[in-house]
């Protein structure tokens, strides 16, 4: 359920601001992700000409990193922590159900875009572990379980 | 005192006094991310509501994280007289609204709630803030804002002795400031420990211009949340440490680079920095004392090594965030080829104490030979997740026992990792080891930036070792094969040996793999495998149970396990059916039973018929004794 790209000339607005040599690649990227939710392609050379680089460096910067996406986002993010207390409290257990019930890997989406895994890094909030991410919010305390349930619900659309 | 400085800080002061003696009572909630997570803007939002619906003359507010993490939403609650403020713990959105009316309507207290009393005499119950055992002991000079002001409110910084370490540093010479630092001890904060003093004077003097500042707040290590705390807290006291170190130094500009995961600590900075420029303390003649400083609050995409000092600056140049030999050092070669210093967030932040009242105070708070404070968190299978702030030198059984409130129910400790995927492990007899620098150093590890992790006897630490290692080859940059290789080959052997095809072989190669990675650029890839190497010290037996005897002593590793029917007439059958993810449990004419190809060991039928299902282990032999994985 691709979503219309935007336009090169809205593209060009957004990131007019940017200048070359000043580490502006990243917030670059940074303005069109906040916008779009994913890094259009055509935002790729949109971006290099206005900061005077070529294509090819501003996508193997982009794609150094694992927040920078390519695929517009699903209506349902869910994120898994494979961070070390969430592993420690049964947490990979976690990650087999949600990819079984799913049908999906760590960084799938589904065919008609409702929902998509990705692989979460802890951010500290451990107290809630195990736990994931639904839409950028975290759901904790998790039993395999109630995980399970959750990506059903998702998964059916409730 | 610089008189510019002088005249911000008393009008903050008088808004700030005006505020505390203007005779309502308040209420004041902590947003940051952990509270986030237990629904603290709707707590906020819930008692915002009543408040207005009810009439209720009051200051609702918001504040830092107080270091309890474990009992978040945590809020304050101070008396229309201020004489008393009270510190509460797990006020969740469905306690919220009940909460503020017997605070606020009826004016009585909730015991059931509080943690301590913060200000005022203690009553039956509610201990004194002091004397509660999460904070005997603790030392809280950085986080002493923490929980008190409001962080998006620079006034509240300024009144309670904001920026007074940047005015003496005002007053100084660039030499002078870095011999105060240099005398303190400050040793970095970011996993070296190098002394900061000396890391300044390297850029002081360096020759080429301009020269910039970098604040590390990548924290990527899982399981250490300390800088983020200090930036959703108190994010001036970044900011004041970093304009002590532009005056020392000659950097006219700096940047804080946060991670992608952390999006309320970047949003703070933001603001922060936004107020420091309104109140002329950002940007050209500070206050008229002829300094100029800007400071870009820059965000990461989310990569581990961009935490290391010439990844960072890759990133922020807008390459991929690749580490790259050293020297050049950043101070001769940084941002843009240019003379840079980068710190880590805590570094910065003990700049301003250091200026304040001086090293001698600074380095006074313990004889350990590590000098200062440090903030650790604290994670695991542990009962009270949390943030302390102590001086070096406590044995690591107290950060579990007395603020960690010990192992779970259920949980025994097996080791614990000092601090980052890079750090290593130690088994449980270490647990005296004190926090310090040395006896890490010592075991061929590191203590690391702040975020100790506990574990219990239901991990694996072959498991440990597969995440670690597998979190390092995720995250190399690529450039050495030492080290993408190396995590490569030392991953797959541990994934093998977990999936039941352990050779004898393994831990001679693994031990190689361990000599080789060292040879790698970067310490990323020279760390790489440090947990491996220690875990291959400490717990080479368990090695052995796995690789020769197809046994896993935590009874977790999926390959040498196997789930089993234990009771044909369980009730609760049909429901671990039905929560089976792969269908896996099936009624045949024979009874129910377990397709082993399709079950994905996640224990969830266990959960829901917990005498329904057993797990067993995959290779028995025929009359075992039961084990620990069956008494699982
Ligand atoms: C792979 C890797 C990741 C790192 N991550 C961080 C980090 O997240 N935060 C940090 O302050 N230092 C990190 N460091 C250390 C930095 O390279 C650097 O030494 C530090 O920021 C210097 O600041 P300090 O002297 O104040 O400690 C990391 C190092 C390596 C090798
Ligand atoms: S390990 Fe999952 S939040 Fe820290």
């Amino acid at each position: 359920m691709a979503a219309a790209e935007p336009s090169l000339e809205e593209l060009r607005q957004l990131v007019s601001e940017f200048r070359p040599n000043r580490g502006h690649l990243l917030p670059a990227l940074h303005k069109v992700q906040d916008t779009y939710g994913y890094i259009p392609r055509s935002a790729i050379e949109v971006i290099a000409r206005q900061l005077n680089t070529t294509p090819a460096l501003v996508y193997g910067a982009m794609t150094f990193y694992a927040e920078f996406r390519t695929h517009p986002p699903a209506q349902t993010e869910i994120a898994w922590c494979s961070g070390p207390t969430c592993r420690i409290l049964g947490g990979d257990r976690i990650r087999e159900a949600l990819e079984h019930t799913l049908g999906l890997p760590l960084g799938g989406y589904s065919e008609d875009g409702r929902y998509a895994l990705h692989l979460g890094q802890c951010n500290g909030t451990c107290s809630e572990a195990p736990q994931v991410w639904v839409n950028g919010r975290v759901v904790g305390r998790l039993t395999v379980a109630d995980a399970i349930r959750l990506a059903r619900r998702i998964r059916e659309g409730a | 005192m610089n008189a510019a400085l002088q005249s911000l800080i008393t009008r903050a002061r008088e808004s700030y006094e005006a505020w505390l003696t203007n005779g309502r009572p308040k209420v004041n909630v902590c947003i940051d991310t952990s509270s986030l997570a237990r629904g603290a803007d709707e707590t906020l939002r819930i008692i915002r509501e009543t408040v207005a619906r009810e009439g209720i003359d009051a200051d609702i507010g918001i504040i830092g994280s107080w270091g309890f993490c474990w009992m978040e939403p945590t809020v304050t609650v101070r008396t229309a007289g201020g004489t008393r403020t009270i510190l509460y713990g797990n006020v969740t959105p469905d306690r919220a609204e009940e909460f503020v009316r017997r605070v606020l309507v009826d004016g009585e207290e909730v015991p059931e709630l509080a943690i301590a009393v913060v200000e005022g005499v203690s009553n039956e119950g509610i201990v004194p803030l002091g004397e509660h055992p999460f904070m005997q002991g603790q030392v809280r000079r950085l986080m002493a804002n923490c929980g008190i002001i409001d962080p998006e409110n620079i006034d509240h910084y300024l009144a309670r002795g904001g920026y007074e370490g940047f005015a003496n540093a005002l007053e100084r010479t660039p030499e002078e400031i870095i011999k105060e630092v240099l005398d303190s001890g400050l040793g970095g904060r970011g996993g070296g420990g190098f002394p900061t003093g000396r890391k300044w004077d390297f850029l002081r003097t360096a020759t080429a211009e301009p020269k910039y500042l970098v604040c590390n707040a990548d924290e990527g290590d899982p399981g250490a949340w300390v800088n983020r705390i200090l930036m959703e807290s108190d994010p001036q006291l970044v900011i004041e440490g970093m304009l002590i170190a532009a005056r020392a130094t000659g950097a006219r500009e700096g940047y804080i680079y946060i991670r992608y995961e952390y999006p309320l600590a970047f949003q703070r900075m933001k603001v922060a920095v936004a107020q420091a420029y309104e109140r002329g303390l950002l940007g050209t003649n500070i206050c008229g004392s002829g300094l100029d400083f800007d400071l870009i609050v820059f965000r990461g995409a989310g990569s581990y090594v961009c935490g290391e000092e010439t990844g960072l600056m890759s990133s922020i140049d807008g390459y991929r965030g690749m580490p790259r030999i050293k020297p050049p050092f950043p101070a001769q070669a940084g941002l843009w080829n240019k003379p840079t210093n980068v710190n880590n967030v805590e570094s910065y932040a003990n700049a301003p104490l250091i200026l304040r009242h001086g090293a001698a105070w600074w380095s006074s708070v313990s004889d350990a030979k590590d000098k200062g404070t440090k903030m650790f968190t604290l994670s695991g299978a542990i009962k009270q997740m949390g943030c302390i702030e102590i001086p070096f030198g406590y044995p690591v059984r107290r950060l579990l026992e007395q603020y960690g409130g010990g192992m779970r129910d259920g949980s025994v400790l097996k080791g614990f990792q000092p601090g980052g995927p890079l750090s290593g492990i130690l088994p449980a007899s270490e647990i005296d080891l004190p926090v310090a620098l040395d006896p890490y150093r010592e075991r061929g590890m590191f203590l690391g930036s702040g975020g100790i992790i506990f574990f219990d006897q239901h991990t694996s630490v072959v498991d440990l070792c597969t995440y670690f290692v597998g979190f390092a080859e995720d995250e190399s940059c690529g450039r050495c094969t030492t080290c993408h290789g190396g995590t490569q080959r030392a991953v797959e052997i541990l994934r093998r040996m977990a999936a039941g095809g352990g050779r004898d072989s393994d831990l001679d190669k693994l031990e190689e793999l361990t000599r080789t990675l060292v040879w790698s650029n970067c310490l990323h890839g020279q760390f790489a495998l440090t947990t491996v190497k220690l875990a291959l010290r400490y717990f080479r037996d368990e090695f052995e149970t796995v690789i020769r005897e197809k046994r896993d002593p935590a009874g977790v590793l999926s390959g040498l396990i196997r789930y089993e029917i234990a009771n044909q007439a369980d009730p609760l059958l049909p429901e671990a059916a039905d929560i089976c993810p792969t269908d896996a449990i099936v009624e045949t004419h024979e009874g129910w039973t377990i397709v082993d190809e399709l079950c994905v060991r996640c224990g969830a039928c266990r959960e829901v018929a917990p005498g329904a299902v057993r797990v067993v282990e995959r290779f028995a032999q025929p009359a075992a004794e039961p084990t620990a994985a069956a008494a699982r």
